[in-house]
């Protein structure tokens, strides 16, 4: 670990998140792991800036700040205009959350964390990194992104279940279903749904083991 | 019952503002944050300093990662002694607790917000917040309020070298000359730093000509 570095928002490389999302992860380039931070910036009007989620799996309080342009947020169905300076704290996990940029461009930062419990990083972002490299077609990057989620969570059933779709793209069949196996076995019958469901792996679907 | 979200610009978040000072926004301690630490401050002026010198170790500090976001304005940061030119947009993270830290800001307005939190543990508020809130009555020159807010801070931690300058001060500023002059002595045998500081502080203006007054370091 470096004892400190610097970097402005554009030189960390943005990904793509999902739908119209661009996240640029800030955390994830620092390696810090007190608090999780994060930026998304709309090039565009209407893009997301905070995708529609609530935070009842990792049970945090989040905090965005609007440090460009102008956002609306929805805050359980309520709309809240947010133009630069404007401070969205969310205490209660339950509540479900999304952003959009009304100007061009919009920056949101966001800060996250689980009162009483040191940090942990969280397991979207290695599955929000793994989509990334997927959607362009690098399957095996995907795959690596994962891995690395696996050296924080070794028993994850998410992770386990995302390797299984990406092994099963890139024609990896055994390792996908040897996956997918877990997955189910460690997360349950949510995941047994989302396999009967999920395209990615159309490949594996006739094999016995294919858990229907 | 605690509400589930709050909305609010930094503007609305009313901190200790002392017009020779960076004005502080206590977003952390406003909002009820239980999870990270976050903070920001903004200057009045050029040249004013943003982020005082300090390190996260020590009795005041409780071992923060950091990290500085400049949202507006244009700002110098000194991190172990290198400068970093940090202009809007910029992040400054300071992951090693020993690294020395301070910012100046090169505008007025000049805005840098701070998060920080402890790696491996569980977010504990750090020391100097809670005394912060009490420096509000300086600039406002409440003394008594001050006496009274950093006596009980002291009843509550009696080794917080900032709480022990922050009282004596506050002694002085009332006339307790003899209390202020003992609370100084503890303050500096705890941090050292204190003696040079409490030389150029107007807070001790009134005991300074006592001999009993710590000097300056030789």
């Amino acid at each position: 670990m470096k004892p400190w570095e610097t970097a402005s928002l554009p030189e960390i490389e943005g990904l793509p998140g999902p739908g119209t999302l661009r996240w640029t992860p800030v955390r994830r380039h620092f390696d810090i792991r007190a608090f999780g931070v994060n930026a998304y910036t709309a090039a565009e009007v209407g893009q997301d800036v905070v995708e529609e989620h609530t935070e009842q799996q990792n049970g945090h309080e989040e905090l965005y700040v609007v440090i460009a342009g102008h956002a609306r947020f929805t805050l359980d169905g309520e709309e809240i205009d947010a133009p630069v300076g404007t401070l969205v704290f969310l205490r209660d996990p339950t509540v479900r959350r999304a952003a959009v940029a009304v100007e061009a461009p919009t920056t949101v930062l966001a800060l996250g964390g689980k009162p009483g419990e040191p940090y942990e990083v969280s397991v979207w972002e290695f599955d929000f990194a793994a989509a990334a490299r997927g959607k362009t077609g690098d399957y095996k990057g995907a795959i690596a992104e994962i891995d690395s989620g696996f050296e924080l969570h070794p028993e994850h059933p998410t992770l386990f279940y995302q390797r299984a779709c990406w092994r099963a793209l890139d024609g990896q069949p055994e390792g996908a279903l040897d996956d997918l196996v877990l997955a189910v076995e460690l997360g349950g019958e949510k995941f047994r749904t989302w396999a009967n469901e999920d395209e990615d792996l159309d490949s594996i679907r006739a094999d016995p083991r294919f858990p229907a | 019952m605690t509400e589930r979200y709050v909305v609010k610009r930094l503007d609305e978040i009313a901190g200790y503002a002392d017009p020779s000072r960076a004005q502080w926004f206590p977003i952390r301690a406003d909002f009820g944050i239980g999870a990270f630490g976050v903070n920001a401050w903004r200057s009045g002026e050029a040249g004013q300093e943003l982020i005082g010198e300090h390190d996260e170790l020590g009795d005041d500090s409780t071992g923060h990662e950091e990290l500085y976001v400049v949202l507006s304005g244009h700002a110098t940061f000194t991190v172990d002694g290198e400068t970093v030119d940090a202009p809007s947009g910029k992040l400054v993270f300071v992951g090693d607790p020993a690294m020395k830290r301070s910012a100046v800001a090169e505008e007025a307005g000049t805005t840098v917000l701070v998060a920080g939190g402890k790696r491996g543990e569980a977010f504990s508020a750090s020391p100097w917040e809670k005394h912060a809130q009490g420096l509000q009555f300086f600039a406002t020159k409440e003394y008594d309020r001050a006496l009274e807010f950093f006596e009980r801070a002291h009843r509550e931690a009696p080794d917080q070298a900032g709480v022990l300058y922050n009282l004596a001060c506050a002694e002085s500023l009332v006339g307790r000359p003899d209390d202020a002059l003992a609370h100084l002595a503890q303050a500096i045998e705890l941090r050292p730093s204190f003696r040079e500081a409490a030389q150029t502080d107007t807070d001790f203006d009134a005991i300074r000509a006592d001999p009993r007054f710590p000097a300056a370091a030789g």
